[in-house]
């Protein structure tokens, strides 16, 4: 379970990601170690899903694939080691490559990915678009039927002999499971129009995106932000 | 642009349109990232997701037809994308949003099918900038990296010298333009007919 701030509101973590996606482009490779500090002592003191990436195998398989393969692809070979012909330029390169990519993935776990659905929601509560709000919920409630829906239109075309057809039936598979999301559509639009749901109108309590303690913490992402940049 | 003026059907129609483009991302992209390094490859799984999402979202925009539409599409898809598991999610995310403020704009007027076309194909030739920008974020590498290595794949993918550097950048982008019509001509194409099946036409 993921253990937010309850003082941020979800536009200081937006605010956080855009804040370390600039300052990944833009800080040399040698003080992004300072970035990803800065990101890590955020997720520790905020709700430590980043730390929970850390343990995920997808994470290290990523990143080292980067650091495996960049010998392989950047820079000239130089070495020859077995039958593989190697660059030390291209491992320094790609070890570089890792750190700013775990950087933004560390980043990114430790804002957006922090955000319950309903907190999203709410945000756009916030700007004024329930309609966007409304249409995430659709989406995600329909996740799992459209598994159902992919499903049934597959093994229906696949019976009747469709995989001798690939092309064509790969069209008719397309209009198949697009006609059916829409008519689960149709039924979506049946059940709120019968609860009088208005997605124009206002919810009846939305809070403002930015609190006081939220634009505390911006000004001081600023500040540290300005603070490695010059360090530059 | 107006979100205002968007009805309840509109946005249940965005948020179907935007689980079936999140849920093809979630499936298919996360599969083929996992298959393929990013690193490995600047040009196929690119070039065939932005391609089944332009038709996608094009269809969706047939369906919805109001400007916007494209837009809340792939804030929905993008949205489910952060939402799902795995690595690497920013590039797609990038992708998408770009993606759709391009559809958006070749669709400002009322959609025909050229300029469905002019969509699909915009929405695709992103794809080409995107891994020069998306390589300058992520990694860190130099433009140069980017341009020696598609330079470097794509003589091997067309089997020319590699150089003829300039011919081969052309012929990568020229391959995503056409990629892209098709895409938007076929989003046309399956508008018509989900729209027929259901007898809405």
């Amino acid at each position: 379970m993921t253990r937010r701030n309850p003082r941020l509101r979800p536009g200081s973590y937006l605010a956080f990601l855009l804040w370390a996606m600039l300052l990944v482009a833009l800080l040399p490779d040698r003080t992004l170690w300072l970035l990803l500090a800065v990101i890590v002592g955020f997720d520790w003191l905020n709700a430590r899903s980043g730390w929970r990436v850390l343990t995920r195998r997808r994470f290290w398989l990523f990143v080292l694939s980067i650091v495996a393969l960049s010998p392989l692809i950047l820079g000239e070979a130089d070495v020859q080691w077995g039958v593989l012909r190697l660059s030390r330029a291209g491992l320094e390169m790609g070890l570089w490559m890792a750190l700013r990519a775990a950087t933004l993935m560390l980043a990114f776990s430790a804002s957006l990915a922090v955000l319950t659905v309903s907190q999203m929601i709410q945000l756009f509560d916030a700007m004024q678009l329930r309609g966007l709000g409304f249409a995430l919920g659709v989406a995600l409630n329909l996740v799992a039927v459209l598994e159902d829906v992919v499903t049934a239109a597959y093994h229906t075309i696949r019976l009747r002999g469709g995989l001798r057809r690939p092309f064509h039936n790969a069209r008719l598979f397309l209009i198949t499971v697009i006609a059916n999301a829409l008519r689960y559509g149709d039924d979506v639009v049946k059940a709120a129009s019968a609860r009088a749901f208005d997605p124009s109108a206002s919810p009846p309590q939305a809070s403002p995106i930015l609190g006081q303690a939220d634009r505390v913490f911006i000004a001081g992402l600023s500040t540290v932000g300005l603070g490695l940049l010059v360090l530059m | 642009m107006k979100f205002s003026s968007f009805t309840l059907r509109d946005w249940v129609y965005v948020g179907v349109f935007g689980a079936l483009w999140g849920v093809m991302e979630m499936t298919l992209g996360a599969y083929l990232h996992v298959l393929i390094p990013p690193l490995a490859d600047t040009f196929l799984i690119g070039l065939i997701m932005a391609s089944l999402g332009a038709v996608v979202a094009l269809v969706g925009r047939y369906f919805v037809p109001r400007p916007g539409a494209m837009l809340a599409i792939g804030i929905i898809t993008a949205i489910l994308k952060t939402l799902s598991l795995g690595g690497m999610k920013i590039g797609a995310i990038v992708a998408i949003l770009a993606e759709v403020v391009l559809m958006e704009l070749a669709l400002l007027k009322s959609p025909t099918r050229q300029r469905y076309v002019l969509a699909g194909a915009l929405a695709v030739s992103w794809n080409f900038f995107h891994k020069f920008i998306m390589m300058r974020l992520m990694y860190g590498t130099g433009i140069t990296e980017v341009y020696r290595k598609m330079v470097k794949e794509g003589s091997e993918l067309l089997g020319l010298d590699a150089n003829y550097a300039l011919v081969i950048i052309g012929l990568l982008f020229l391959v995503r333009i056409v990629a892209g019509a098709a895409a938007g001509w076929l989003g046309w194409d399956l508008g018509r007919r989900v729209a027929r099946r259901l007898a809405r036409t």
